[in-house]
């Protein structure tokens, strides 16, 4: 009995499911929105611009309003459909974009995909641009660029658009990043540096730390006189995270030590014009000598190898942690907000970075003060795109328009920002608060992330480009004894304080970008991943050896197997290039 | 194989009688195979792609064979012969504790009797299976650290002086990921055998009460033979697995320090194949692994065949 | 009442048992409900708060902020009605598919039991990439439509091969018995082993229902562009990566005043919200596998 109630039951809803999967089914059919574009294309062909425009999206009552979608090879969030910045966008510049952004795969993984399947979106921003180019998926922007020379002008300098020329002379894509308007408003050392908290300064009365060895005494000082905390958790001189991808917290120190920019993967000597291999060199050798001989002596932090991310943030965040060699992007943002949330920051915990060298009196070049273009990879129109012509000009609108760009990042005035009687713009807490919440993010904020942007002073001459370039906004929330600090050293601003020296760099900068993208089809490819294995294991034994000089020869044994000349060889070839 | 067998079981001669009787039999049958062909063995031709070097855009027709040169990268690099002994060594230590435990966690709350308080137990069991490993692994690293509760109590109670750093150490490394494991999906691996016991027939249990054999005795003589059938059927299954011992968890726990006993096959393709663009040295591998795992079958299947009822196929 | 009686006649060694088990499941329970009670904790914990640690059983400041932006997704109400509707045509689809086929394989007379079970059995070790089974869905039409998500992964080996292990276990006799009142194999299938198999059929959806519950990686792959075909998994996910990818932004950095999320908080939250309806399940499913014990209780 029960059971055929059950069976009843169980067959009338399978019926119901399969009648809705078939209403899904049958709706899908007459309206393969996918495949249809052939047919409007033809329409479009024969006809005007306005027939052209109307393919757009018949359906939106804008009329003239061209959606376009975009997908970006990095995680992002995504915006409301009815989000409305976007709306205003639309209205005033005729285009909307969808972007859909990467989840739970590998840049080539998606990149892989979309290509054997062969169906594009309008916009790409991927990592993998060369497999792109390789499958003609990619439209030729040459000839629009010079279409609108006052962008080109502006963008790029000749030797930069260079940089993107593809082996076939065209160029696909726009790097949308790192370039920066009139005079640079840069408040943070955005770059990697030896961080010390300011309460350690403060207790030493300001004093010039340069080198690595006054930095270790310093801490050592501070520590034999303040084992612990106010509330009485210990101190902790030092940290260094070791996870995965972010080792470069340990790794690449020994570059900056010896005066030399963050190429990344090796030392470019400017002289005579070539590669060389910071891992081997003598300044390196130092810097983990001082490490071993600081973890011997229980000035690192035993946990430092083993430590996930996230146990880092937290050790951070308990404003223990004297400090450590890691990015500002890496751990300041997150450990600032605990800072301030908890109080930690009224302590003095918050923390400056130190150009530190391996002798006194040396140049460091830890703050990277040029605009970095990486010619690897930016925004692409593709094959697919109906209407390139319209898809570039928002690319250009981007970058040149002032009012599309405010309101991108600013938002939209008196209610994302105000702005003072002298023109400048400002936030309330409120409005803070709002721009930074997701769900306001999604309904409201459109930044369109992967297009052209500026840093620095925007047209009007007076305001940032981007809020947290302001410097009200960053003055804003300043503790007292990071103010302190600052007035002590005489000073306004995180570059400031480490002291970087400003050159131009050379064109060959970022070598990194070059690295990146090594594959295995080459020896050097096959180098590089294998050195990157190779120091992953033997950088923390040699900083917890017993015997310095026997762990670093055992490491040098290792190292020299995984053959790097073939990878510094390939280096050198990219760098001859520059000659 | 298959002759082997028929011999063994009994004779039933192909006639068209026979067909006709088991025309449902057949038709049914052929259905599933067009489907198997198409959604399992159709995209097996992928499998050419290690024997290329594939590029999305010629496709698997027009890029260039390369012939056995993906399995010469991956054997004779010394690091691949160490990715597989770690991903055997930790594929068998998980399948053996893993069944354990799920054997055991099953038969032990089957004792219980009071069903208001068993079915709590076996609903919150299987919760851990819905955490992520990232959670899973995020609390095992707090817990594992030197200043973690493990290390409290190990010295609270006197048994190491000095706190250990587990993952530090490679000799922990395997034993830790199956501890994990264990964690995860005791409980959800339990639920097979649950329902395997409750298939028992009950008057087995009462007539051994009459016969005055004690609950130990009643496991050992009803349960296990009543689950048995489902558990060499599922240990024949996981032992194909053995090569697919993770990914995630091995990645999450792992560090520059045991990278020599962490890494696994998964781990060594992700790294070498996707995240360097190399789709056919992804395909090598993978095309290795179901060569060992269908051998591991075979073997298992003639010796389950051999020694008791059970077998796959 | 039937436990007093039973308690009389009961042996020592089944007292030193009853201990054993007591303290066994006592420590179950603890050490598998703790990451659970964590993450529930976490989830109602203020996110930069969390990012400290420390918090194990209950949340330190509570903050209802990551719920609220869970559900303030603009597609997560659509994620879930197509979450809901795939998990339950796939498991009924997948159930019926499956114990067809090992009712096939099961049958002792079947000329080709050992052929189609090996050819099922390998199904489970091979694996031709993501690739070539992206352009065969391609082929077939699936991509972009609901269908993808029932169609392709109906018949799975190891439900199958657990199913057969069971519909073995029926006496022959049942079967010949049937045969002799002259019913087909299909009167047999649908009367006679079906109705049996009650325990297994449960077992069964239930692998199917959280599998179908938790997948998102093909709504990614198949249908990422059609927003009305996106699943609640893959709506989370997103979430989740887009507030891993934020926390490391400069907006976040002047936020410390307002109620903020953080991956870690979210992470719990995304959790708990998915955990919850299928753990609502259970119970429903759990009755056949306590069935038959009961039972056996009262004969006692």
């Amino acid at each position: 009995m029960k059971l055929k109630k059950i069976t009843a039951l169980l067959l009338s809803s399978a019926l119901m499911v399969s009648m809705l999967a078939g209403c899904g089914g049958a709706a899908e059919a007459p309206a393969p929105a996918d495949t249809a574009p052939a047919d409007t294309t033809e329409a479009a062909d024969s006809g005007d611009d306005a027939a052209a425009a109307d393919t757009a999206e018949a359906s939106e009552s804008t009329g003239d309003v061209k959606e376009f979608t975009m997908f970006i090879t990095m995680p992002g969030s995504e915006i409301n459909d009815d989000n409305e910045i976007a709306q205003m966008i639309a209205d005033k510049w005729g285009v909307k974009v969808k972007e859909t952004w990467l989840t739970g795969q590998t840049a080539s993984e998606a990149t892989g995909t979309l290509i054997a399947g062969g169906e594009y979106p309008d916009f790409i921003d991927s990592d993998e641009m060369n497999l792109l180019v390789d499958a003609d998926a990619l439209v030729p922007l040459d000839d629009y660029i010079d279409k609108y020379p006052e962008f080109r002008d502006e963008w790029f300098t000749p030797e930069e658009w260079d940089k993107f020329r593809q082996p076939d002379g065209h160029i696909y894509w726009i790097n949308p990043f790192g370039n920066t308007m009139g005079e640079t408003k840069q408040t943070t050392h955005n770059d990697e540096a030896f961080w010390i908290q300011v309460r350690v300064l403060e207790w030493a009365g300001y004093p010039k730390i340069e080198t690595m060895d006054q930095y270790f005494d310093l801490l050592e000082r501070y520590i034999a006189e303040n084992p612990t905390m106010e509330d009485g958790t210990e101190n902790m001189a030092y940290t260094i995270l070791c996870e995965d991808w972010r080792y470069f917290c340990l790794e690449n120190a020994g570059q900056f030590l010896a005066g030399y920019p963050n190429d990344g993967s090796v030392i470019v000597n400017k002289s005579n014009m070539t590669i060389e291999d910071y891992n081997t060199s003598e300044d390196t050798i130092q810097y983990f000598k001082k490490l071993n001989e600081e973890y011997n002596k229980g000035f690192v932090d035993p946990e430092s190898f083993t430590q996930t991310y996230d146990e880092y943030i937290a050790k951070l965040s308990t404003g223990r942690v004297l400090g450590m060699v890691d990015q500002w992007w890496d751990f300041a943002y997150t450990v600032n907000d605990v800072f301030k949330q908890t109080g930690l920051d009224l302590k003095g915990c918050n923390y400056v970075p130190l150009g530190l060298t391996t002798k006194e009196g040396m140049e460091n070049r830890w703050h990277t003060y040029d605009d970095t273009v990486n010619q690897a990879s930016g925004i692409a129109i593709t094959t697919d795109c109906e209407d390139p012509e319209a898809a570039f000009k928002f690319i250009v609108d981007c970058a040149m328009d002032q009012e599309l760009h405010d309101l991108r990042w600013w938002g939209v005035k008196d209610v994302d920002y105000n702005v003072d009687d002298n023109g400048l713009y400002y936030r309330t807490d409120e409005q803070r608060q709002n721009w930074a919440d997701t769900s306001y993010q999604a309904a409201h904020r459109c930044q369109y992330s992967y297009f052209p942007q500026w840093h620095g002073t925007s047209r009007d001459g007076k305001n940032a480009n981007k809020p947290e370039e302001q410097p009200s906004e960053f003055m804003n929330d300043m503790a007292k004894p990071l103010k302190d600090c600052f007035d002590a050293y005489g000073i306004t601003t995180y570059p400031q304080m480490i002291g970087s020296v400003q050159e131009t760099n050379g064109p060959w900068f970022p070598m990194y970008s070059y690295s990146n993208n090594f594959t295995t089809e080459t020896p050097g490819g096959v180098a590089w991943a294998k050195m990157g294995e190779c120091k992953h294991e033997w950088l923390p034994k040699v900083v917890m050896a017993k015997d310095f000089d026997k762990g670093w020869g055992e490491y040098m044994d290792a190292y020299e197997a995984c053959k790097p000349e073939d990878f510094l060889a390939e280096m050198q070839e990219i760098l001859d290039t520059f000659k | 194989m298959a002759r082997v067998k028929t011999e063994k079981t009994r004779k039933i001669p192909i006639t068209m009688k026979e067909m006709k009787k088991q025309s449902f039999l057949m038709i049914v049958s052929f259905c599933m195979v067009v489907y198997g062909i198409i959604f399992y063995y159709w995209p097996l031709t992928g499998w050419i792609m290690a024997f290329q070097n594939y590029k999305p855009k010629k496709g698997l027709l027009g890029s260039k064979f390369v012939g056995l040169d993906k399995f010469r990268f991956l054997f004779e690099d010394d690091v691949f012969i160490k990715v597989i002994r770690n991903t055997f060594a930790m594929g068998v230590i998980n399948l053996v504790s893993t069944t354990i435990m799920a054997v055991l966690f099953a038969i032990i709350l089957n004792e219980v009797r009071r069903t208001w308080i068993k079915k709590p137990i076996q609903t919150i069991s299987y919760l851990p299976h819905f955490l992520s490993w990232i959670v899973v692994t995020g609390i095992l690293h707090v817990s594992l650290s030197p200043t973690g509760i493990v290390n409290d109590v190990l010295m609270r109670m006197g048994f190491i002086k000095q706190a250990i750093n587990f993952f530090a150490h490679p000799k922990y490394f395997w034993w830790i990921v199956a501890f994990a494991n264990c964690w995860k999906e005791t409980g959800f691996n339990a639920i097979i055998y649950f329902a395997a016991i409750t298939g028992i027939d009950p008057s087995l249990y009462e007539a051994a009460s009459i016969d005055g054999a004690d609950r130990l005795q009643k496991i050992r003589y009803i349960t296990l033979p009543g689950i048995k059938p489902t558990f060499l059927i599922l240990l024949l299954m996981n032992v194909g697995n053995v090569l697919n011992a993770g990914f995630e968890v091995q990645y999450l726990l792992g560090n520059g320090l045991v990278q020599s006993v962490s890494q696994t096959i998964d781990i060594y393709v992700l790294k070498w194949g996707i995240s360097q663009n190399d789709y056919s040295l992804g395909t090598a591998a993978g095309l290795f692994k179901s060569v060992v795992s269908i051998l591991l079958i075979v073997l298992a299947n003639g010796l389950a065949k051999r020694y008791s009822e059970e077998r796959l196929f | 009442m039937n436990e007093k009686e039973y308690k009389v006649s009961k042996p020592i060694s089944d007292k030193i048992f009853g201990v054993i088990v007591v303290i066994f499941l006592a420590s179950f329970v603890i050490i598998t409900l703790y990451p659970v009670i964590n993450t529930v904790a976490l989830s109602f914990n203020d996110g930069i708060d969390a990012v400290r640690g420390g918090i194990y059983l209950w949340p330190r400041k509570f903050s209802m902020k990551n719920y609220k932006t869970v559900f303030a997704m603009q597609n997560i109400w659509t994620g879930a009605k197509v979450t809901v509707a795939r998990t339950v045509l796939a498991t009924l689809t997948s159930l019926f598919a499956n114990a067809l086929l090992a009712f096939v394989v099961s049958r002792k007379r079947f000329l080709f039991k050992s052929q189609l079970s090996l050819f099922w059995v390998i199904t489970m070790y091979v694996n031709g990439g993501m690739i070539p089974v992206f352009l065969l869905y391609k082929n077939l039409g699936l991509t972009g439509t609901f269908n993808v998500y029932w169609v392709p992964g109906m018949i799975s080996a190891f439900n199958m091969l657990v199913m057969r292990t069971y519909m073995e276990g029926i006496p022959e006799s049942l079967e010949e018995s049937a045969q002799l009142d002259g019913a087909g194999y299909f009167t047999i299938f649908k009367d006679i082993i079906s109705p049996l198999r009650k325990p297994v059929y449960a077992t069964v959806a239930l692998f199917i229902a959280v599998w179908q519950w938790n997948s998102w990686f093909d709504a990614m792959l198949y249908n990422r562009m059609k927003t009305q075909y996106t699943t609640l998994q893959y709506e989370l996910m997103k979430l989740l990566s887009s507030v891993m990818q934020q926390s490391g932004s400069a907006e976040n950095a002047k936020n410390a005043g307002g109620n903020t999320i953080t991956p870690i908080t979210i992470r719990a939250a995304v959790t708990v919200a998915t955990m919850l309806p299928i753990v609502c399940l259970y119970p429903f499913l759990q009755r056949y596998f306590v069935t038959g014990l009961t039972i056996g209780g009262v004969k006692e």
